[in-house]
């Protein structure tokens, strides 16, 4: 008895156990994959209302980078992070074209499946919002973003905001040092100004800073899920594009082609 | 005590220097934390377009390297060649002095340290990096448990009969650590592969092959760096940590594995070479014929595999230590600059949101100085813990 006690485990029950053992996880992996829940809620999973979706018209934007700074003083980001950058392709057409760079809140978003403490979620309504409290600052998702839309707080926000007052009026606190932040579609004026009754997209105080502020309309807001919204017109009427389609990833924001230029 | 490489007085001076070189560089990568601690990782050239670099490269060798630990315990206690025991018992050891290496760097390398555990208790099961934490936390604790029966048998336990009963206890398990350590360890050596290919993001990455080279890199160069330690604490004591018949059978198995690697790698390069893929067509260019060409027909398929493996395979045919050592040395180099390459490649290749039109900025990155000197630091440090393993813990101290 005494020695049967002090036996170690043999190698043919070892093998065993690891059967077993590699048999039950895969079978566990397969009902998840298969039975169990899709890999990650969007919008357009039926559980929300609203599809929000932002259209920019590259043939009238004329790069004055107007939203950019509207962007800046209302989500008081750091002297070097602009959440909406704008970008310019001297080359595809005869003329230069502007091109603004917000978070594309995508319906498969590479960030959101790969942040490991899911910092990084799906709104209900399908936009892509960060928990600040749960950031790491491992910095994975701005490494899968497409799109370069995630900028990482390397030191603390103390700076004045150049762009206040003139552009705005900070409406978020700052994040602390050691987060990654970006873009959020206004998602607090969109949650306010529902709350008020208000309707994104149309009325200002529930419309993202950058929309309101483009001097020539080339940026609109609004509800996919509603026929009759300006994105739902504007994409039924003009050619439009997203950017990088290849990643697979279904941006909300939607670019419409310059004219006479189907090949951007 | 006779057969030593130096008479005793001189002997204890190297030491002694030896030991106080380590440490001063433990100093240095500890005051370079501080400093990274204080003013956070703006003090780094890590940018928003490269947010990961030096360290992340120290990361992945270190774990990828630590790899002899799982795949000989494998060998020795699943597939049963007994014999090469006494390799699996220092490439444990290894290995837990490389997964605490890759543990520090993690945390100097989040720009919150203070939430190292968040991945512990918010699960985003779909994240390879939390996957690969999970492992990275459970493998290292059965580590820990492989080698506590080691330490176990230090002197200064010997007043403690609890923990030598506890450490005997323990090492009866070891065919079930070994097991356990075998399932970790495949899990995240291969999704730390994954972490980069999965990302469609970066079409260089983006391969089903990059778990499976991530894997069979580390199953190669693992034992490699194990022999070449054995070879130098042998060399330096005049008797042999490891018996050279064992080290000449882990060299042809870790050659073996260097082949694999190698044959994957070239069916993988080649495939990329053909058509054009956005972004992938241009870092396969820059990697095989541009900033990074050197580095990786020299030191990647070069030296660090082709050399390698011939190296060791000639060595034991020819039992010659000498090239042995040489042969493991550059498998470990060229491991450690593959684990590079791989993470700048995908990093610099500037993401283009439209046909023609890329980001104002070609990124760049090479590491600061405070990034060095916590590299260093970690480096020395586990290298000290490894010097003071082998004087003191009686399973490598007294080799029989």
């Amino acid at each position: 008895m005494a020695e049967k006690m002090t036996r170690t485990v043999t190698r043919r029950e070892l093998l065993k156990i690891a059967a077993q053992l590699g048999v039950s996880i895969a079978a566990l992996e397969v009902a998840r994959r298969f039975v169990g829940a899709a890999p990650q809620a969007s919008a357009s999973d039926g559980s929300s209302r609203y599809h929000w979706a932002m259209v920019i018209d590259l043939s009238s934007c004329t790069g004055c980078n107007y939203c950019s700074y509207a962007c800046k003083a209302t989500n008081d980001t750091g002297p070097d992070i602009y959440w909406n950058a704008v970008f310019e392709d001297k080359r595809t057409y005869s003329k230069p074209v502007f091109l603004p760079r917000p978070c594309m809140h995508c319906e498969h978003a590479p960030c959101v499946d790969v942040c490991p403490v899911g910092a990084t979620f799906h709104r209900p309504d399908g936009l892509v919002a960060m928990d600040y409290d749960k950031c790491i600052g491992c910095r994975y998702c701005q490494v899968a973003c497409p799109y370069g839309a995630r900028y990482f707080n390397w030191t603390e926000n103390t700076a004045i905001n150049a762009m206040t007052p003139t552009w705005g009026a900070p409406e978020i606190p700052r994040r602390p040092r050691g987060v990654v932040e970006k873009c959020t579609f206004c998602a607090h004026r969109i949650d306010a100004g529902l709350a008020q009754g208000r309707r994104p997209g149309i009325d200002e105080e529930a419309t993202p800073a950058c929309v309101n502020v483009c001097p020539v309309g080339a940026r609109v807001f609004g509800d996919l899920n509603d026929p009759n919204s300006r994105v739902s017109e504007l994409l039924r009427e003009r050619e439009s594009v997203t950017l990088r389609e290849s990643v697979g990833s279904h941006p909300r924001v939607f670019y419409l082609l310059p004219d006479g230029g189907a090949d951007l | 005590m006779k057969t030593l490489l130096f008479r005793r007085p001189t002997r204890d001076i190297v030491w002694l220097g030896w030991i106080t070189l380590l440490a001063l560089g433990v100093v240095a990568g500890i005051y370079a934390a501080i400093q990274v601690f204080i003013h956070g990782l703006v003090i780094t050239n890590l940018t928003d377009q490269v947010p990961w670099g030096l360290w992340i490269t120290v990361d992945l060798s270190a774990i990828a390297l630590s790899g002899g630990a799982f795949f000989l315990s494998a060998l020795v206690y699943i597939i049963g060649i007994e014999r090469f025991k006494p390799a699996a018992r220092l490439a444990v050891f290894v290995g837990l002095l490389g997964y605490s290496a890759a543990l520090c760097t993690l945390l100097l390398d989040i720009g919150r340290p203070d939430r190292f555990y968040h991945p512990l208790l918010m699960w985003n099961t779909h994240s390879m990096l939390w996957e690969v934490t999970m492992c990275i936390v459970l493998y290292f604790s059965v580590l820990m448990l492989e080698v506590f029966p080691m330490l176990a048998e230090l002197p200064l336990f010997a007043h403690f009969s609890v923990a030598q009963a506890l450490g005997h206890r323990v090492h009866r398990f070891a065919p079930v650590l070994a097991f356990l350590g075998l399932g970790f360890s495949m899990l995240h050596q291969s999704s730390l592969g994954a972490t980069y290919g999965v990302l469609a993001a970066r079409p260089i990455w983006f391969r089903p092959t990059m778990p499976l080279l991530f894997i069979a890199s580390a199953m190669a160069t693992g034992p490699a760096l194990t022999m070449a330690l054995a070879l130098i604490v042998g060399w330096l004591r005049r008797r042999p940590l490891i018996a050279s018949n064992i080290l000449f059978d882990v060299a042809k198995v870790s050659a073996a594995a260097l082949l694999i690697t190698l044959y994957m790698r070239f069916w993988d390069i080649t495939a990329g070479t053909y058509g054009y893929v956005p972004l992938r067509s241009e870092a396969t260019n820059l990697l095989t014929g541009g900033a990074m060409a050197l580095t990786f027909w020299l030191w990647e398929i070069g030296l660090g595999s082709v050399a390698a493996a011939a190296l060791m395979l000639w060595a034991a045919a020819r039992r010659s230590e000498g090239l042995l050592f040489v042969g493991a040395g550059m498998a470990v180099i060229g491991l450690v600059v593959n684990r590079w390459n791989t993470t700048i490649l995908g990093l610099t290749t500037p993401l283009s949101t439209a046909p023609t039109l890329t980001f104002p900025l070609t990124p760049t990155y090479s590491p600061a100085l405070v990034e060095w000197a916590v590299a260093a630091g970690i480096v020395a440090g586990v290298t000290l813990a490894f010097t003071l393993g082998m004087k003191f813990l009686p399973a490598f101290a007294s080799t029989e």
